[in-house]
């Protein structure tokens, strides 16, 4: 008799859980839903400032940027994804400086740890928040990140 | 009530007085045929974007909506997908019995799907055995599923064919219970005469306690039948990839997933015609009226109006549970299921036997 | 009790080298002997062996154990070596030990080191054929091309074991005979989460052993850091097991700091806690949706995958990454918390407290995962220990293995929390721990997210960082055990050897012992509720 009363107490406590299961999603089926419908939302994408999409080298309204082609960032690298292009000049007075040529930024081999913009003693490069870097092939990764005939800005 | 037999007979007049009448026989055999295959496509996929956006709903997305408004092209989308897709051969497989498989599937979902009522007067395959008919030809599709699982020289598909071919041959025996039930309940097996036998009242309210019982133990033990969520043991795509189908592709892979389908809508389809009264309209004694009203929603509204609501059941249990493991699926149907069923015809009997129904 | 005592009583050519942690150096020819006599004897009984962890010494080639008393608490490091480099064998402890049989493994893949009396010797990541030892110092890195060819998996194993003159014989095993029926379960599997490979002897649908086969995903990063500047190794923990990211670059973050002797602020400590905590949520929720997803039911999934995203968001917000962080750097974080950081917190947490009641009605209370999960693949206090399946999954044995309580680090000592211990062993109470751990956690950032202290976020550190020679070793609490980190450095501004305890690996190891007797599809429960994670095992 013992038996077949927990026979019917646990079918029917299995059968009022089930219940409750139905119950939850029933309620979930009526609620709004959470779907982001990505690419017409666009325009509402909240993306977090700090958020490291890509690597980019912020110019002045003169075209000039903070980059003295100083190598730290190469250096600070661990995966080898930024080349610095240099040649040596010689100023007025005769003093030899790097200027920088190409800044060559390899976006497909990026592992986005931010060691460069921490090493950056000039605050040249920093991360951005584009983050649609599909393209076709992967040369196209490789990106020049000073934009052409910019100059370094004249630090007094 | 419209009656369909209108129409049919009609026609069948029209055609004999310009031919003789086997070539006029032969000839509406086969506008059947193509009727029901239509149908049939159409069914399954309507049930696919049905199933797609109640699972999303359920799941808190929306589900598909890039193909079409509301994604409603999806469907074609899908279908032409499945169309063109190369069918693979694998080496080492029967290749015969390998692609025999899905037809017996296939065929035997469509031979199911025939029997369904779905007019007044618009009952394709209807004998004074129909229902017994339906149990047969459904589970030969058992073969098929077993031929697949075996056929591909797989082990991953071996182990869902047998786990299918348990579980199928188990739940067949529930079904039959509940059937049974309800052909004491109204004296026959002819799935017209059971319609016919509703008109003043469902089957699940004239038969009250029995008819309930028998009612869910039939959707249980019908989603079981369908290898679908939570006793989707043959195909458990996280245990064995994809069961019995894992090495078909294209349309040899549509057929199962096709039938799968078809096969939700059989069993909701029989649930309706048997319990909810098919296509009966829902009459409500001394309301004479709102009767009235009801008798102008044709027919073939109601039967698919029923089930597709007894879909949307097996769809919410369906993206609802966990899926049992193979050993609980078996002792859930010989140690729950069957007894249910077994004491269900007892108290059936009582129910007929002293007139205590409705 | 004094260790050093006891080991010089049991061993007495041992020396003592006090350089970081002090470390015990054993010959070889009695390690084994004291081993045996420090893990059976009453008073040391050190029956959890943390890590094991291969060495090239330059000269020699060596192991270190650590060794932990789940007792009375306390530790040891030993260490042994042999000179011979072209045929070095070493006494194996696998039956002291479970875990050690896949750590000798790993050694013998990397070092080369040949244990004796190790049943299975075996390269455990890399494949069969591959080219010497690419661990060992003066490893060749071009000697192993690109292979173009399909492994064949051998049936057969060696095992050496010393005959009755004391000569070292070899003698085959077998791991599955002929007339077995294996599958494949794995790499390519819906749920082994990655890329891992189970061949599987079934007998119908019961299983009679298990062989676990890792290193798909086997990148190297031990390897990689040797070359590396210490921050510039920061950048690859995250990568390990990605879902404890942050408590990962945390404990390695730590173990640099206390070689240099830093003094962290107090609200660094304030912030790496608040995130290790959200982490684990974040993590349990992940666990919880595919272990559902495992069973069969895809809605609790998007439930978890939806909770989780506001969890991603919070981390976005400050951290700037949502899988990969790269928040904690040496010293301090990386940048100090967002301004609005308090305030999602503080709006996540009661809503999550609501919604969990939802996935608990959805799944936890269902007939039907009862069904599945209770009584299934229980695994014994004794087993856990041995194995060292530390985090959840010892905790569902009965096994307190928090770190957080046994080693308490950053604000773990001054916060109440309850270490969640359930004693049945099986997938139910693995799955309850972690669902209870998330009410924990949850408290503790309730404790800690209004009193953060001001201050700064950053020690200023110098451009080149050197560790002092020594070893070091330090672990944390990751969410799915304890996550050790060992450093061996000769004091240049690259490690000599840094090594990562991978709490997925004694998981793994145990999955035959677990599953034996079970179905497929408790396989699959049992692996949902392991939650390992397969980067962190192949690393």
């Amino acid at each position: 008799m013992n038996n077949f009363c927990k026979y019917f107490d646990s079918f029917f406590r299995g059968l009022k859980t089930l219940l409750v299961g139905l119950k939850t999603t029933i309620k979930v089926f009526f609620r709004k839903k959470i779907t982001e419908k990505y690419p017409e939302n666009r325009a509402t994408l909240k993306i977090s400032d700090r958020f490291r999409g890509t690597l980019t080298m912020p110019h002045d309204e003169n075209n000039q940027h903070n980059c003295v082609a100083c190598g730290l960032c190469q250096n600070a690298c661990p995966n080898g994804t930024i080349t610095v292009h240099f040649e040596t000049v010689e100023n007025e007075e005769g003093k030899k400086t790097k200027v920088l040529t190409n800044y060559e930024y390899d976006l497909g081999t990026c592992i986005f740890c931010q060691l460069c913009v921490n090493a950056c003693p000039h605050n040249a490069i920093t991360f951005e928040n584009s983050f649609e870097h599909a393209v076709f092939n992967r040369e196209k990764l490789v990106k020049k990140l000073n934009r052409d005939g910019s100059t370094v800005v004249n630090k007094k | 009530m419209f009656d369909f037999s209108v129409v049919s007979s009609w026609i069948h007049q029209f055609l004999t007085s310009v031919m003789p009448e086997g070539l006029a026989i032969f000839l509406e055999c086969l506008v059947v045929g193509v009727c029901i295959l239509a149908a049939y496509a159409v069914i399954a996929m309507i049930l696919i974007y049905m199933e797609r956006k109640i699972c999303a709903w359920f799941q808190c997305r929306i589900g598909p909506d890039r193909v079409g408004k509301f994604g409603l092209l999806q469907l074609f989308a899908d279908v032409i997908k499945m169309l063109i897709k190369e069918i693979v051969e694998l080496k080492n497989t029967d290749k015969f019995l390998h692609a025999l498989a899905p037809y017996i599937v296939i065929l035997s979902s469509i031979l199911a799907f025939a029997c369904l009522p779905i007019n007044k007067g618009m009952e394709i395959l209807d004998f004074n055995i129909g229902v017994v008919f339906l149990v047969a030809v459904s589970s030969l599709g058992v073969i098929g599923i077993l031929l697949a699982g075996w056929s591909s020289n797989s082990k991953y598909t071996m182990i869902g064919a047998m786990r299918s071919g348990a579980q199928i041959i188990s739940y067949e025996l529930s079904i039959g219970m509940c059937l049974l039930a309800v052909a004491i309940f109204t004296g026959t097996l002819q799935f017209s005469e059971i319609v016919a036998f509703q008109a003043d009242g469902w089957l699940i309210f004239k038969g009250h306690i029995p008819a309930v019982i028998a009612f869910i133990v039939y959707l249980i033990a019908g989603n079981a039948e369908t290898n679908r969520g939570p006793f989707d043991m043959p195909e458990a795509e996280s245990e064995l990839t994809a069961g019995y189908h894992t090495e078909y592709s294209g349309m040899h892979f549509g057929f199962f997933y096709l039938s799968e389908y078809l096969n939700m809508f059989i069993i909701a389809g029989v649930a309706a015609t048997i319990f909810l009264g098919g296509w009966m309209p829902l009459h409500i004694s001394g309301l004479e009226g709102f009767n009235a009203i009801m008798d102008y929603i044709p027919g073939f509204v109601w039967f698919f109006g029923k089930a597709f609501f007894v879909v949307f059941l097996l769809m919410w249990m369906r993206w609802t549970f966990v899926r049992l493991r193979i050993d609980q699926l078996l002792k859930f149907e010989w140690k729950i299921l069957l007894p249910i069923g077994l004491f269900n015809l007892v108290l059936m009997i009582l129910v007929v036997v002293f007139k205590l129904h409705f | 009790m004094d260790l050093k005592k006891r080991i010089l009583e049991i061993a007495p050519e041992t020396q003592f080298v006090e350089q970081g942690d002090i470390k015990a150096i054993v010959p070889s020819s009695s390690f084994y002997a004291l081993a045996k006599k420090l893990k059976e004897d009453e008073d040391t009984s050190f029956d959890f062996l943390l890590s094991l962890t291969g060495m090239d010494f330059g000269d020699s080639l060596g192991v270190i154990y650590h060794l932990e008393s789940t007792k009375y608490g306390h530790t040891c490091v030993l260490q042994t070596s042999t000179t011979n480099r072209e045929n070095p064998e070493l006494y194996s402890v696998c039956d002291l030990w479970k875990t050690a049989n896949f750590n000798e493994r790993e050694v013998y893949d990397f070092f080369g080191i040949r244990f004796i009396n190790h049943p299975d010797m075996r390269r455990l990541f890399l494949r069969d054929e591959w080219n010497g030892y690419p661990f060992r110092k003066d490893y060749d890195m071009d000697s192993n091309p690109l292979n173009m060819t399909n492994e064949v998996t051998e049936d057969k194993t060696t095992e050496l074991t010393i005959d009755a003159e004391g000569n070292v014989i070899e003698k085959e095993n077998t791991l599955f005979d002929d007339k077995e029926y294996v599958i494949n379960i794995g790499p390519q599997h819906p749920s082994t989460h990655g890329v891992l490979r189970f061949r599987t002897s079934l007998q119908g649908e019961i299983i009679k052993k298990i062989e676990p086969y890792c290193g798909y995903i086997h990148r190297g990063i031990e390897k990689m850091n040797e070359n590396l500047t210490y921050p510039q190794t920061l950048a690859l923990t995250d990568r390990l097991d990605y879902l404890s990211a942050h408590q990962n670059r945390h404990a390695l973050c730590m173990l640099i700091e206390k070689a240099l002797g830093v003094e962290i602020p107090e609200r660094v400590q304030y912030i790496r806690t608040i995130m290790d905590e959200l982490q684990r949520i974040d993590s349990h929720i992940l666990f919880y949706s595919c272990l559902a997803m495992d069973m069969g039911a895809i809605t609790p999934f998007t439930y978890g995958f939806r909770d989780r995203e506001m969890i991603l968001d919070i981390f976005e917000q400050t951290t700037g990454g949502r899988l990969i962080q790269n928040y904690n750097v040496v010293g301090g974080v990386q940048a100090d918390i967002h301004p609005d950081f308090v305030n999602s917190v503080k709006k996540f947490i009661p809503y999550f407290r609501n919604i969990l009641k939802e996935y608990h009605d959805i799944f936890t209370g269902n007939v039907i995962v009862h069904q599945r999960l209770k009584g299934v693949g229980v695994l014994s206090k004794e087993d856990a220990i041995s194995f060292g399946t530390t985090g959840g999954t010892g905790r569902a044995s009965g096994w307190a293995c928090d770190t957080r309580k046994r080693k308490p680090y950053a604000m773990y000592d001054k916060v109440d929390f309850k270490e969640i211990v359930y004693t049945e062993g099986d997938s139910f109470a693995r799955y309850m721990v972690r669902m209870d751990e998330m009410l924990e956690s949850m408290k503790i950032i309730e404790q800690l997210i209004d009193n953060i202290p001001e201050g700064a976020y950053q020690v200023k550190m110098k451009p080149i960082i050197k560790v002092p020679e020594g070893s070091y070793f330090t672990s944390v609490e990751s969410s799915r055990g304890e996550f050790g980190v060992f450093l061996e450095s000769k004091g240049d501004k690259y490690p000599y050897r840094l090594k990562y305890r991978s709490t997925g690996l004694p998981l793994v190891a145990a999955v035959d012992t677990i599953t034996k007797g079970g179905k497929i599809a408790d396989l699959i429960a049992i692996g949902g509720t392991l939650d390992y994670v397969i980067p962190d095992i192949d690393r």
